[in-house]
């Protein structure tokens, strides 16, 4: 079944040039518009931080209503139209200390985490108005900057935890597999990761589009995904070597596993995007960007395993197969 | 076929019970999901520290959110509002006041030794080393059974307690937490391996009570006091509009995942949705067990997982099918699927177990909780996608002539003649037909 090699769908060997003309331009945009916003950007950071990693400003204001999931959704709505990024909306309960400093008689307080505000700017007036216009008896009873939730310590530990995850991917795909498949993996992963960063750097000059601490769990499900597929690949290319090798070069075992591989592997792409697809169309505008990250990742993660994974392993086994098989 | 049966009561078991567990146990969700409780702790001066500066909150910030940490509740949030004020975010936990306490106890470790007052009353003072000069904290028991304290000291700290102790030998050094005194050991020798034990003094610690010194211990004594001023309860932090709908979008993807697989690969594409469910029940039972608090982090950790539980389904699906297509009948092409499939499984699953173990135990909470919900899930994927699915394939496709190549979504043409070709024993007994 193996050997018939005119029948193959997709030509990984053939157009190995092609492959990885494909990479690198589906890359450059990305990796142009990096290198731009880390150069513009004050902190020299490739995208556009959200308040999670920033800090920014707590306004509460009291309410002399119940405030339902509607009216939030309203709000939200409502403030992104007057220019506020990705406010966080919460409702909190009031206690009595609290009722007692204020005027009215408030029912709920409507707590927004926005990003640093001025002192002199109109801003407050802006959403004063707003919340006028949505409920009733408004009154501002606390203002106060906030520092971030995801603050560089915390940042800079996860990416050591992240660091240390690839040496255990790569150490155990070489065990496993040997040494250059596990390398073949792991510049999968960063053409992956390269990708969705490079994405969001772009919306991020264009659209202004912030990343919150979310993007980190994002970008952890592109990895994760990404080797998983990368590996089923790389499985099928080990077995037809342990059977085939005398017979075929290596660069026909890739091609072979490849394609019979990949009704798989866009069947099992396709169960994923199905789920995150739903959930960006229909989901909630909070956790759009980040399902938009996971989109993006496990696209090119399906790309990758199947394009660019196997025509690196195959660029470096080239010369070794030609030559057993000739 | 016996064994088949057995197993399939056994999955069916499984199945009931964690139905019970879902329904019995309530559901720990995060902070981001149903929100929680809102603490705004005050830093507060004192003899030593007059003026609260941005260097000494920011090492309250981080004491406090060690301790957090300690509290075991997953993506808490800890900031700085305005100059000397932390806002805590804690999602809801059984007992709040308890872990208010937990949250401002000041922690302060001090070794101190005998003294003399000005008017002639002896005294403990101070020597200088404290909690800052440890490395870090056990919980252990010593030789008599008790349970004690254990410190190591980093290496300025074990250079202090053996200067100290050379200095005190014979005499009484005492051990203060929390300005009271917890035992008063008489030092024999100079003490160098830079380790020390505290225990009870004379009634002995309980374990919880050593085992909350060790946390705090462990979390970093807090610079200065601070107190709770003021407390809310809190709504969701991604916006409670937000996650209904997302609620309702989750649910339509998973129902398009299952239309996919049974549009796709028929018979066998049912029996996977079937395993996906019970896949689900188990799962969200152990989270209810161990308990998990379940975050949005966590739950991109369990859509992850779904997703390589329906790969482990395609992969061997597709498999069979190409099996079938190459002309091996039935029964081989079934178990050439699971057999061959299982390494790529195997193999897929155990890095991504690796990458959670290495995430969990040195990530911060955001990481944590997507390593934990994912290193379970794929864990029960095993079972699941493996297990479950062979039981219901072998169970259906055993007992009868089930030779409609449709039920794969094949055509009769596309399968070699192998498809009805006689089975050979050796299959059949793998197969659990000679049993």
């Amino acid at each position: 079944m193996a050997n018939k090699a005119s029948k193959h769908f997709i030509h990984i060997v053939k157009y190995r040039w092609l492959w990885m003309a494909l990479s690198v331009l589906l890359l450059l945009p990305g990796i142009v518009a990096i290198i731009y916003a880390s150069a513009v950007n004050p902190d020299h950071i490739p995208l556009k931080v959200g308040i999670d990693y920033t800090g920014g400003t707590i306004l509460q204001y009291g309410v002399t209503q119940k405030v339902t999931n509607e009216d939030l959704a309203k709000t939200r709505a409502d403030l992104q139209g007057i220019g506020i990024e990705n406010p966080y909306l919460q409702i909190l309960n009031v206690n009595t200390s609290q009722q007692d400093k204020t005027k009215e008689n408030i029912q709920a307080i409507i707590s927004i985490r926005t990003k640093f505000i001025e002192k002199e700017s109109h801003t407050p007036d802006d959403i004063m108005a707003v919340l006028q216009k949505d409920y009733e008896g408004p009154e501002l009873i606390q203002v106060s900057s906030v520092g971030p939730t995801m603050g560089k310590e915390l940042f800079k530990n996860s990416l050591i935890a992240i660091t240390l995850a690839f040496l255990g991917i790569v150490a155990y795909l070489s065990f496993r597999f040997k040494f250059d498949y596990a390398l073949a993996a792991f510049l999968g992963i960063i053409h992956d990761v390269l990708f969705v960063i490079g994405i969001f750097a772009i919306l991020g000059i264009f659209f202004n589009v912030q990343v919150d601490g979310l993007f980190m769990t994002a970008i952890l499900t592109v990895i994760g995904f990404s080797v998983h597929d990368t590996i089923v690949v790389f499985d099928r290319i080990r077995e037809n070597l342990r059977y085939y090798s005398k017979k075929m070069t290596f660069g026909e075992i890739v091609d072979a596993s490849v394609n019979q591989t990949f009704a798989r592997s866009i069947n099992t792409s396709l169960t994923v995007l199905l789920t995150l697809g739903a959930l960006y169309l229909f989901g909630g505008v909070t956790t759009k960007d980040f399902v938009l990250a996971m989109l993006l990742g496990i696209a090119i993660g399906t790309y990758s395993s199947i394009f660019f994974c196997s025509m690196l392993i195959e660029f470096w086994n080239d010369k070794p197969a030609t030559q057993t098989a000739a | 076929m016996r064994n088949k049966i057995l197993m399939f009561w056994a999955i069916v078991a499984i199945t009931l019970v964690s139905i019970g567990f879902i329904v019995a146990k309530p559901a720990k969700l995060g902070l981001d999901l149903v929100g929680g409780s809102r603490l705004i702790l005050e830093a507060e001066t004192t003899n030593t520290i007059a003026k609260i500066t941005p260097e000494v909150m920011q090492r309250l910030q981080f004491a406090i959110e060690n301790r957090v940490n300690k509290l075991g509740v997953a993506e808490t949030v800890v900031q700085q509002v305005g100059d000397k004020r932390l806002l805590i975010e804690i999602p809801n936990v059984t007992d709040l006041k308890e872990a208010k306490a937990f949250i401002g106890d000041t922690a302060q470790l001090e070794f101190k030794k005998e003294g003399k007052a000005p008017d002639g009353t002896p005294i403990w003072i101070s020597t200088g080393l404290t909690g800052q000069d440890l490395s870090r904290s056990t919980l252990t028991t010593d030789q008599t059974g008790q349970w004690v304290v254990g410190l190591e000291f980093n290496a300025a700290g074990a250079k202090k307690f053996a200067d100290l102790t050379k200095e005190l030998t014979g005499q009484q050094m005492a051990i203060f937490f929390d300005n009271e005194l917890q035992s008063a050991p008489r030092v024999n020798e100079a003490i160098y391996g830079g380790k020390a034990q505290i225990s009870g003094g004379e009634s002995g610690f309980a374990y919880d009570e050593a085992e909350r010194m060790v946390n705090l211990l462990n979390a970093g004594a807090l610079p200065v006091p601070a107190k709770v001023v003021e407390e809310n309860t809190v709504g969701p932090t991604l916006g409670a509009d937000s996650i209904a709908k997302s609620q309702f979008a989750g649910m339509i993807g998973l129902g398009l995942v299952m239309l996919f697989m049974i549009a796709y690969y028929r018979l066998p594409g049912l029996i996977a949705c079937i395993a996906l469910i019970i896949y689900s029940l188990i799962l969200f039972a152990l989270f209810k067990i161990i308990p998990v608090t379940l975050t949005l982090a966590g739950i991109a950790g369990f859509i992850l997982s779904i997703g390589m539980a329906v790969d482990a389904n395609i992969l061997i699906f597709e498999r069979t099918k190409e099996e079938l297509r190459a002309g091996r009948n039935l029964f081989t092409a079934i178990n050439s699927g699971f057999d061959r499939a299982f390494t790529s499984i195997f193999d897929s699953n155990m890095t991504t177990i690796i990458t959670c173990a290495i995430l969990y135990f040195l990530g911060s909470s955001i990481v944590k909780g997507f390593a934990l919900t994912l290193a379970l899930g794929v864990l029960v994927s095993m079972f699941s996608a493996i297990t479950i699915t062979k039981n219901f394939m072998h169970l259906i496709f055993g007992t009868g002539d089930l030779k409609y190549p449709a039920l794969f979504g094949l055509r009769k043409d596309e399968i070699g003649a192998g498809f009805s070709a006689t089975e050979t024993t050796r299959e059949n007994a793998r197969f659990g037909i000679l049993d």
